[in-house]
């Protein structure tokens, strides 16, 4: 009887323990200031918005997509994005990387894009009052 | 209006269902019948007002704000149906609307088992009352009008023709940025329409529509078939509650089994309807990404099926005196499927995952946030506080002992295993709660190990015997399965260039559960056939397991250009671009490509279209299904070559020391280079130049370019420099010595010499991959869901005796 607890005991605490190892190795921050985000060695997910004044530039022949992000203080960071542009890219008004900042650029291995429904209003209110 | 009454009262209604069968459980006589007719009531006022809403949204009724947020004219009849469940609040409508209809089943399946009714309809009206106020007025009801709350409308839903009333003319509004129109929708201005006597509804014309990722028809089928999982969810809870309440284990196990079985076999092929409706329309690439939202259906899913194994060992060792395995474990993982479920809806609906999820959320309101929480708690409190009031009695009564070697304890084995899983998929998902997220390689290398162990004990179980099992005979009856594996598994691994080892330790062992399942589904398939049904879902569990080992380790995918009507090889493949051609009115383009192989060629057509809704350049896949492969082809972008032969180049703003990236290339500007003296020379009227000193990064490999500006009596006259080696053409368009910023225009070179040469070449850009064995993936699927229904249509015969 007691045997069982302990064999099941153990079990479990291995299994926490690898899982939490993992967590801690996998798991990505989300960061709203580039400051931070070029600073950080970590893989992390930089949140902000597409600097719609510098445009974007597909690279085909590399597959590369390549566009500038503001953060909301205003600092600017350039993006390069291994893969397609996204569906929606134009019309989003937050964009979300996963990367790593090196060699002056953000290394973006995966890109969301927010739709700007949920914002809508707010600016139209801010014009029209 | 009429639908937020009948809302309300199929609210009471329901609470009053509730109390008559708990006036009946406590012994009262007459009540039960009061109890059915308000059951009655409610499933009848639920079933109208969903039909009110069906209406309203079939005869664009764009003065319900729900109507007008999610839906709108032009759509076919079937797309126009799914608006029902677009957003929030008709989603849940739906999921009450199936709960109240599973609960009249539910009610006719219990009044015929003893004195279930009472207990286990008491508490399945709980979830739908609380079902029902969430959709009540107060919180999401899909009745609320427009004008309820002030909101701006683009003039481009509305009528032109009132455009110009003058009693309306100070609720207009524009945005100077986007130049856009809107109306502000109040109750003050739908007053002012109505004294003008215009009706709402000619004065609002159209709706914001549907977003045209969800214009297919998976998403006819997709979110009905999750609802239906999720109504079905909260059975097992209630069928375990009536156990509790009650103090009495002996059958329900039995009668919730039947059930338990159906709501797993929906959920699980909702979820992969999902995942099939992602990889062929949606273009991901693969049917499952760890998507939150998926990740949030699945758990429920894990337990439920894990529920599943233990109550069959609880079913199989009841003794005559109601001793069994397992109760506790049981009870409990009853009701973790609904409170897991409702996890799952809080997680989805609260705005949490807002930055974490493909799905976009809208925030729904403090209120719905508090409201979502109360949900979850005072559920989780009342499935857990009866379990923790019985605790007492669970542990006197039920402790039992097992063989190592028996089917009892690798059925439970079976079951920690998937909890486990359920855990770590629980704990990823979970995680933007508190601001971070993991990478999806923390569900892969977690889940991998436990994979191998639910190939193991797939074939394993079915082995052994219950109570115990002779070590001997056990080696004797896998010999056949794990020769017959070991040497699939070694043909894999030299076909199919599967090299990493826990790879092959997964094929192993899942090709050996695979074997076991079939050998004994063909001696079966000879005698009793109403018990197929485990082992059909275990060999589909194996041959899903095998597809997900082909295509998540080894699927190949490479980006390619293609210029119409130039073959070009990719991943075996001899691909030929067409050209492209307007579908569905024009709104769309499908861009034929030509793929061949060996001697077959067919013609397969990916989709891209700009769409109105949000603007967007959308992309649709198209999928040349095979049955060892399928070959996948994601558009990426189309030029019809005309783009460059206009050469206007690209304008670009620059600071000292600010780069732009063009065309793969990196360009900096480094500084001026002015006269000497350039205001003695501005004043003098002689002629000089400012330049900029440009520097091009092609790779490895940098450039210095010189263009310039030449200023002559107030004339300028643009000197661009070109450099042949990075194909480029920079020119200065203007430039502020204040502020240090120069106005480049960028160009190529070698555009115009083509342009003089050749005629513009139509270019398609993919992204082509190839994806080993998808089809065991979904025939696995397939098969997983037919065992399920045998077993259910077996359980439920079993329930009555």
């Amino acid at each position: 009887m007691k045997n069982k607890y302990l064999f099941g005991g153990a079990i479990i605490v291995v299994f926490l323990g690898v899982m939490i190892y993992l967590f801690t190795q996998t798991n990505v921050q989300y960061e709203t200031n580039f400051d931070k985000v070029i600073a950080s060695a970590k893989t992390v997910k930089a949140t902000g918005s597409w600097v719609k004044e510098r445009n974007y530039q597909i690279d085909k022949a590399n597959n590369l997509f390549i566009f500038y992000m503001k953060d909301e203080y205003g600092k600017i960071m350039k993006v390069v994005y291994h893969g397609t542009i996204p569906n929606n890219f134009e019309s989003s008004t937050s964009v979300v990387v996963t990367g790593k900042y090196g060699d002056g650029y953000f290394n973006a291995t995966d890109i969301l894009t927010k739709c700007p429904s949920k914002y809508q209003e707010q600016t139209v209110q801010n014009a029209g009052s | 209006m009429v639908g937020n009454i009948l809302l309300t009262a199929a609210l009471m209604s329901a609470v009053f269902t509730v109390i008559m069968y708990y006036l009946t459980y406590k012994g009262y006589k007459n009540t039960l019948g009061l109890a059915r007719i308000g059951y009655h009531a409610t499933t009848v006022m639920v079933i109208a007002a969903a039909l009110i809403l069906l209406h309203a949204i079939l005869t664009h009724q764009y003065q319900y704000k729900y109507v007008f947020d999610y839906s709108g004219s032009g759509l076919p009849t079937g797309l126009l149906i799914s608006t029902f469940y677009a957003g929030q609040e008709g989603s849940f409508m739906l999921w009450t609307l199936f709960s109240v209809i599973i609960g009249l089943i539910l009610l006719d399946y219990t009044s015929k088992r003893g004195d279930l009714e009472p207990r286990v309809m008491m508490i399945f009206g709980l979830a739908i009352s609380a079902l029902l106020v969430m959709v009540s007025p107060l919180l999401k009801s899909p009745f609320h009008y427009i004008w309820s709350q002030t909101d701006f409308l683009d003039v481009k839903y509305l009528n032109s023709a009132y455009l110009s009333l003058p009693s309306i003319q100070n609720y207009f509004f524009s945005d100077p940025n986007s130049n856009r129109h809107f109306f502000q929708i109040s109750k003050e201005s739908y007053a002012a329409l109505l004294s003008s006597g215009v009706s709402i509804n000619n004065f609002i014309i159209q709706g914001k529509g549907l977003n045209p990722l969800l214009q297919n028809f998976w998403m006819q089928i997709h979110p009905p078939m999750l609802f239906i999982g999720f109504s079905m969810s909260a059975v097992p809870f209630s069928f375990a509650l009536a156990a509790l309440i009650k103090n009495d284990y002996k059958e329900w196990v039995k009668q919730s089994l039947p059930w338990v079985l159906t709501g797993s076999m929906v959920l699980g092929l909702a979820i992969m309807l999902g995942g099939y409706w992602a990889y062929g329309v949606l273009g991901w690439g693969g049917y499952w990404g760890w998507d939150p939202v998926e990740n949030s259906s699945l758990v429920p899913w894990l337990v439920s099926v894990a529920s599943i194994h233990t109550m069959l060992v609880q079913k199989k060792t009841q003794d005559s005196n109601g001793g069994s395995r397992f109760v506790k474990t049981n009870l409990i993982l009853s009701i973790m499927i609904f409170v897991l479920v409702l996890y799952s809806t809080f997680l989805t609906r609260s705005g949490i995952l807002g930055d974490a999820s493909v799905h976009s959320f809208v925030d729904p309101g403090m209120t719905v946030y508090l409201f979502l929480i109360l949900l979850l708690a005072s559920f989780a409190i009342l499935g857990f506080g009866f379990v923790i009031y019985r605790w007492k009695f669970l542990t006197e009564h039920f402790n039992y002992q097992e063989n190592i070697l028996s089917r009892e304890l690798a059925l439970f084995t079976g079951s920690v295993a998937l909890i486990a899983s359920a855990i770590i998929i629980l704990v990823g998902t979970s995680s933007p709660i508190f601001g971070q997220t993991v990478q999806t390689s923390f569900y892969g290398d977690l889940n991998l190990p436990i994979a191998v162990i639910i190939g193991v004990i797939n074939g394993l179980s079915l082995l052994l015997k219950w109570k115990t099992t002779n070590g001997k005979s056990l080696l004797k009856d896998s010999q056949f399965s794990f020769v017959s594996a070991s040497i699939l598994t070694l043909l894999i691994v030299i076909f199919g260039g599967v090299h990493e080892l826990m790879m092959i330790v997964l094929t192993l062992s899942t090709s050996f559960a695979l074997f076991v399942n079939l050998e004994i589904v063909f001696k079966i398939f000879k005698g009793k056939k109403n018990k197929l049904g485990a082992y059909i879902a275990h060999a589909g569990l194996a041959i899903f397991l095998l597809g997900v080992i082909a295509t998540s380790g080894y699927s190949k995918e490479q980006h390619v250009e293609l210029v119409k009507g130039e073959t070009v090889n990719a991943l075996g493949y001899d691909l030929t671009f067409n050209g492209y051609r307007p579908i569905e009115n024009g709104t769309k383009y499908a861009f034929d490509v030509k793929v061949t192989k060996g001697n077959s060629s067919k013609i397969i057509s990916p989709v891209m279209y700009i769409a109105d809704f949000n603007n967007s350049l959308m992309r649709e896949p198209d999928i040349l299904e095979g049955v060892t492969k399928d070959f996948y082809v994601e558009p990426v972008s189309y030029s019809d070559g005309s783009e460059s032969s206009s050469s206007g180049g690209t304008k670009v703003t620059l600071k000292k020391g600010e780069s732009y990236n063009y065309d793969g290339k990196e360009i900096v500007f480094q500084s001026f280079k002015l006269p000497q003296d350039v205001m003695a020379a501005m004043q003098s009227g002689s002629p000089f130049t400012i330049s900029a000193e440009i520097k091009v990064k092609d790779y490895e490999k940098e450039y210095l370019l010189e263009p310039g500006i030449q200023m002559e009596n107030g004339e300028r006259k643009s000197l661009p420099a070109e450099s042949k080696e990075t194909n480029l053409k920079i020119e200065i368009n203007n430039v502020s010595a204040t502020s240090g910023q120069a106005e480049l225009v960028i160009s190529k070179l070698n555009d115009k010499n083509k342009q003089q040469s050749s005629p513009p070449k139509e270019v398609l850009t993919i992204n082509a991959s190839v994806k080993p064995f998808i089809s065991l993936v979904w025939s696995g699927v397939l098969i997983i869901v037919l065992g399920f229904i045998l077993s259910a249509a077996r359980r439920t015969k079993e329930s009555i005796q």
